[in-house]
Order: C-alpha cells, then sequence, then structure tokens
C-alpha cells in the first residue's frame, strides 16, 4: 500500500513543499510554499499576481512535478469563449457521422444521440481537467487578467462546484478536484467574487541572494563572478525607471546567453552583445550601455 | 464618535484575549479583521479553522502566512494584514495603540452620508428645472446646444444641463445599440448548423451566424481641471460619465498641477461630489496646469496597468501649460505609441481664429492623431462618431 501512496498525502507541512520544489528546481519561501500548501490540502484554488516574469506560471509545472501529476494548462486571451476553453463537438466528424447514418432505419432521436456522444465531442482544458480519471491534475489558469469579464463569471461556477453542464450530454462532476493556479499580471482588477473564491498570493522579485540562489539551480555550471554580475546587473535595473523591468526568466535568459557564447565575465563587449535577452527596449538598452561605459570609466 | 469606534476595537480585542479556545480566538480574530475593512465571510472562517486543524497552528510564521493567503486579496491587503496581525496577536489589550488604519473606515462613513447629502441637494433643484424645460422651444436648445460653455449664464446653465444629461444619455444607447446591429455578418455557426440540420437528414440548409462579439474598446479619459478650464470642467465630468456608460472599462483621471484617478468615484448622480472632492484634495484645483509632469505620472504609475492592448485616450484639456514643453512633447510621444488612437479635445479650438500657439499644445499637436474642439454640446455629441468606431 505504501508504494501506491500519492505524493500529495506524504506532505504534511510547507517546509516538505520548499524541499521538494527544490528537487525540481524552484526556490520558494516560507510564505509562498504555505500558500501552495494550503491549496493542496484545503483544495482551494490559488490566485498569484506579480510583475512578468517572477515564475509565476513555472510553479504550476514544478508543482505538477513534484505530484507526479499532468499539467493542463489554459492559456487567457480577449475573446476567449466556452468553445475555446471547456468544449466543442468535433463538426466535420458530425457531418461525416450523419452521412453514414443515413441508410440506416434509426430514428432522428437515435441520430442525435448518437452524433452528440463522446465520441463527437472535443474537451477543451476546463473539461479535460475535470474529467481526469487517476488522479487530481494541477490546472493552470494563465493570464487570467487578459480574458473577458464574461468568462470570469463563468469560471466562477466552476470553480466553486467543479463540474460542467453540456447541454447534450448532461452534468459531469470532477471525480479528482483539480488544483488550481491562476494566474494575473493585474493589468485589470479581477472581479471580487473570484477573488474571494481563491487563495491569494503576491509575488514579487527576488533579493539579490535568492535570485541568485534561483540561477544557480537552474544554471548549475555558471561561475560564481559571472552569476554575481548577472544579478547585480540585473538587481540595478529593476531600480531605475525602464520601459519593461526584466523578470527572473530575463536574468536566467540572459545568463544562459553570456555563458553560451562563452564569456567568463560581464565586460564591455558582453555588455553590449547580450543585453538584448534582458532588455526588451531600444530605449532602455541605449540607456543601459551609456551607463555601463560611464561606470567603466 | 471615533472615540467610541476605537472602544468597540478594544473590546473586540479584550474579547478575544478571553477567548478560552484556539479556534475561538481565530473567530474573533476573524471578525477583528472584517472590522478593519477586510472582506471576510464565514467561508474564510472556515478555512481558517481548517487551517489550524491541519496543525499549522503550531508555528506562528506559517500561521500567519496561510491567514494571509486566505484574507488578502492584493499587494494592498497584504501591507494592511501585517500590521493587523501582529496587533492581534502580539499586544496586551491594555497598552493597544490606537489602529492606524482607522482613517479606512471613517473614510467609507463620511462617503456615505455626502453622498445623500448631493442627492438631497439633487431632489430640491428637480422641480425647477422641470418648468424650464417646458418653456424652451426647439429653436432655444438648438441655440444652447451651439453656446460656448464658458458664456453660459446662470439661467442658461441648468437648462442646458438638463438637454445634456438627456443627449448625453442617448448618446450612451446608440452606442449601445450600433454595436448590437452588426450581428448579421459573421463567421458560421457549425454548432447550431449541425444541429438543425439533422431534421433535414444531415444537409445543412438553414445556416446559423455567430456573430463576432463586439470587441470592447478600453478608453482612458484624461481631464484638465486647472483654472483656464473651470468654465468648461463640469460638463465635460457630465460627458465622461455619459460615456462610462458605454464603455465598461473607462479610466478616467483629472489633472492640474497633480494626477488624480477618479475611475472608480464616477458615477453620474455623485457628480457634484466628486467635483467637490476633487476641489478639497487638490490644493491646486482651477490654478495653474502642468501638463507634461501629470502625464508622465500617468504612464509612470499606471501605464504598466492600463496601456496595455492599445486603449483609446482622450485628453481633455486647453493646452495651456506652464510646465516645460519639451517635457510634455516627450511624454506625449510615449503615449502615443502604446495608444490606439490619441483624441485631443480643446475647448479654445470653438474660437474664432483660434490656432493652436500656444507652447504646450504645440509640443503636444505632433503626436494627436485627432484634434477636436469641445467648447459647446455639439462640438461633444460628435465625438460620437469617432468613438463609435473606436
Amino acid at each position: 500500500m505504501a508504494k501506491n501512496r500519492k505524493p500529495v498525502q506524504a506532505i504534511n507541512s510547507p517546509s516538505q513543499i520548499i524541499e521538494a520544489l527544490e528537487k525540481h528546481q524552484y526556490i520558494a519561501d516560507e510564505e509562498f510554499a504555505t500558500a501552495l500548501f494550503l491549496l493542496l490540502k484545503l483544495q482551494k484554488p490559488l490566485l498569484l499576481e506579480g510583475p512578468p516574469g517572477v515564475g509565476k506560471t513555472e510553479i504550476a509545472l514544478a508543482l505538477s512535478q513534484l505530484l507526479e501529476t499532468k499539467l493542463i494548462r489554459l492559456q487567457c486571451y480577449e475573446g476567449l469563449d466556452i468553445n475555446a476553453s471547456v468544449y466543442e463537438w468535433n463538426y466535420q466528424k458530425q457531418l461525416l457521422g450523419i452521412k453514414l447514418q443515413e441508410g440506416t432505419n434509426l430514428s432522428v432521436e437515435e441520430k442525435e444521440h448518437h452524433i452528440f456522444s463522446n465520441e463527437y465531442l472535443l474537451k477543451r482544458p476546463l473539461l479535460q481537467s475535470i474529467m481526469e480519471e487517476e488522479q487530481a491534475p494541477v490546472l493552470l489558469i494563465d493570464e487570467l487578467d487578459r480574458s473577458d469579464e464574461e468568462f470570469e463569471a463563468f469560471l466562477l461556477e466552476l470553480l466553486s462546484v467543479f463540474q460542467i453542464s453540456i447541454p447534450e450530454l448532461g452534468t459531469i462532476k470532477a471525480k479528482h478536484k483539480p488544483y488550481v493556479i491562476l494566474t494575473s499580471n493585474r493589468t485589470r482588477e479581477l472581479s471580487d467574487a473570484l477573488k474571494r473564491r481563491c487563495l491569494y498570493h503576491w509575488i514579487d522579485y527576488p533579493d539579490l541572494e535568492k535570485e541568485m540562489t534561483i540561477v544557480k539551480k537552474r544554471l548549475p555550471d555558471i561561475e560564481q563572478h559571472l552569476l554575481e554580475q548577472v544579478v547585480g546587473h540585473v538587481q540595478a535595473f529593476r531600480q531605475r525607471k525602464l520601459a519593461k523591468t526584466p523578470g527572473v526568466s530575463e536574468t536566467i535568459d540572459w545568463a544562459e546567453s553570456l555563458m553560451a557564447l562563452g564569456y567568463r565575465e560581464v565586460n564591455k563587449k558582453a555588455f553590449e552583445q547580450t543585453l538584448g535577452s534582458v532588455l526588451k527596449s531600444v530605449e532602455d538598452i541605449n540607456q543601459a550601455k551609456i551607463e555601463f561605459t560611464e561606470n567603466q570609466l | 464618535m471615533w472615540q467610541l469606534k476605537n472602544n468597540k476595537y478594544k473590546h473586540l480585542k479584550q474579547q478575544a484575549f478571553q477567548t478560552e479556545s484556539i479556534a475561538e480566538s481565530v473567530v474573533a480574530f476573524v471578525q477583528f479583521a472584517r472590522s478593519h475593512g477586510f472582506n471576510v465571510g464565514i467561508q474564510e472562517t472556515q478555512d481558517a479553522l481548517q487551517c489550524a486543524k491541519k496543525g499549522l497552528i503550531t508555528n506562528k510564521e506559517s500561521f500567519k502566512y496561510a491567514m494571509k493567503a486566505i484574507f488578502c486579496n492584493s499587494p494592498e491587503d497584504r501591507k494592511v494584514f501585517e500590521k493587523l496581525f501582529l496587533l492581534y496577536w502580539d499586544t496586551n489589550p491594555f497598552d493597544m495603540q490606537e489602529p492606524k488604519n482607522k482613517t479606512l473606515v471613517q473614510g467609507s462613513l463620511k462617503k456615505k452620508t455626502n453622498a445623500s447629502l448631493v442627492m438631497l441637494g439633487r431632489g430640491k433643484t428637480e422641480a425647477p428645472e422641470e418648468e424650464g424645460k417646458n418653456v424652451s422651444g426647439a429653436n432655444e436648445s438648438e441655440r444652447l446646444k451651439r453656446t460656448d460653455l464658458a458664456k453660459l449664464n446662470e439661467m442658461d446653465a441648468t437648462l442646458l444641463d438638463e438637454i445634456a444629461r438627456k443627449m448625453f444619455k442617448q448618446l450612451a444607447l446608440r452606442l449601445h445599440r450600433r454595436m448590437k446591429e452588426s450581428r448579421r455578418k459573421g463567421l458560421i455557426n457549425l454548432r447550431r448548423t449541425i444541429r438543425r440540420s439533422i431534421g433535414y437528414g444531415g444537409e445543412p440548409i438553414d445556416l446559423f451566424r455567430r456573430a463576432r462579439k463586439p470587441k470592447k474598446q478600453r478608453l482612458i479619459v484624461l481631464l484638465d481641471v486647472s483654472g483656464s478650464m473651470d468654465k468648461y470642467s463640469y460638463f465635460l465630468l457630465r460627458f465622461i460619465c455619459a460615456l462610462r456608460e458605454n464603455f465598461r472599462q473607462l479610466e478616467a483621471f483629472v489633472f492640474s498641477t497633480s494626477l488624480i484617478r477618479i475611475s472608480k468615484a464616477l458615477q453620474p448622480n455623485r457628480l457634484d461630489f466628486v467635483l467637490d472632492t476633487i476641489s478639497k484634495q487638490t490644493d491646486n484645483w482651477s490654478s495653474g496646469t502642468r501638463i507634461g509632469e501629470c502625464l508622465h505620472e500617468f504612464t509612470d504609475k499606471y501605464g504598466k496597468l492600463l496601456l496595455n492592448g492599445s486603449p483609446t485616450i482622450l485628453i481633455l484639456s486647453d493646452g495651456l501649460d506652464t510646465g516645460d514643453p519639451a517635457l510634455l512633447s516627450r511624454e506625449m510621444i510615449k503615449l502615443h505609441r502604446r495608444a490606439r488612437k490619441l483624441i485631443w479635445l480643446n475647448p479654445l479650438k470653438g474660437m474664432k481664429g483660434y490656432t493652436p500657439e500656444a507652447r504646450g499644445m504645440k509640443a503636444a499637436l505632433p503626436s494627436v492623431d485627432d484634434f477636436r474642439s469641445a467648447h459647446n454640446l455639439e462640438s461633444l455629441l460628435e465625438l460620437e462618431n469617432i468613438l463609435a468606431d473606436a
């Protein structure tokens, strides 16, 4: 029996989550781990907010690996509707199905019943997440602030009862409640009703030490000197008013590009050559270049 | 009054001190948080108790983090929560200080009473307006619609106010309808078509179309409330209110020497109150304008939040800038780059022989897509066509 024990049952405290996540190359502090612990134990959705590139999406992946379960991802965008997020009928197949039935003696009701059966159903992420047979998956609803308010209202129902009604098939109830992680970049306020159904955590940019640990974890081969320089620069970038503030993922990208090009330290040439992987706007890049040269002198 | 409130907190706190079980103290803490403006209900209490059950309560830090995840809804909440948690669990009730965020509760209380006062005032003025409306003929209202807002006398002002209210209401309605009527075009809705075709043995005879969802355009309005705009601001504010009925995602700001976000406060029946509050909040209401600085503040503070997805930006200002024109020009270029369309409404443009000679206006103009007048009601209503396309 012990062999079949699910990973989620083995977790009994937030600190265990920190350890387990570290094995999957994700560094979490205790506060965040507590929020995740509650997500697992209370089975409430967790809403993550914070600036772009601090690992909001990444945690869902790490969590699914930790729980040895599937990750189902729904990327939100403006105009996302039920057909793209929950289910859709396979129309081409339905048309063929109707044609094939032409010679048979089936009644209209029987025909209808046939072409609106499971066989013709295309499951989109939300439906998939509640139809999982084996164990609860991790459901990531990414960048929810991009979707319309109507979609948000629909989510309310799903997140509270974990069931979906399909008029032609009936109501489908989740066998295993998925672990839901929602992320938002705060381009608009989410509704209070939704927020109240969720646990909430704000992820901020990490401090110097933590960011170094994160980069080191991702790029174990990086030399200490280069690591310090890269993270130091990025931390300094964040202090300034830039058009786009770099996140942790940019730090990792930058360190990776420097290593790929064989640099062992951030000198002028290396800086100018690779700046594009951390700063994403011409003004920012020019400004940073000028200041780098000034600092050198 | 305030003393009384404070006593209530103390009472709550003392009550907590006297509780006998952990469950009781947790429940008392929820009440404590609620009395400090947190939106927490029974569900949250249950969750909090669940946490205690899961053994999270053995460690104070993790208990705090757990409560935080359950109670908070925004980064602002999280800051307040830290203080609240300390206040509740770490202080002795007898040397408890006055709670720091009392203004939060008090503020909301004050707002309510003020709002009802405004409503009362409106109720009284309703009757004479009614009379005025009956007297005026069609010509009269046509004339008023073209009158420069700055040249109105008292009597005409109330009359125009009434007309404006009606016209703006119609405007909002028309914009709404126009979106609905475009439903005949669009992609074929396969789902309904196939469902219906079963009756014909699978031949899709009736085609159903899927209406393309009207794309909700976001609109950001920046209204200049400096001295030179004084005569216009009230009507323009009402105009913004009317726009809000149509653009659900409207964000409104007023500026003169500094910038204030008024999106949430903006409701037609509370307009007087909004004006009043703004004038109190800015010591510089109706004084010199620093448009460039205000725009800078806007992009700096709200840019990342609001300028995503190319909204339409509407600036209502006379362009009489006392700040640095170079800064204004720079900020306008920045805004223009991130906006779908940048419209500048200038009440002065309605004057005969007006040319954008003012330093500020000159600096801003190259980045403006549409430069229009806004001196009378008619010119405001013309905007409808532009916004309908937006």
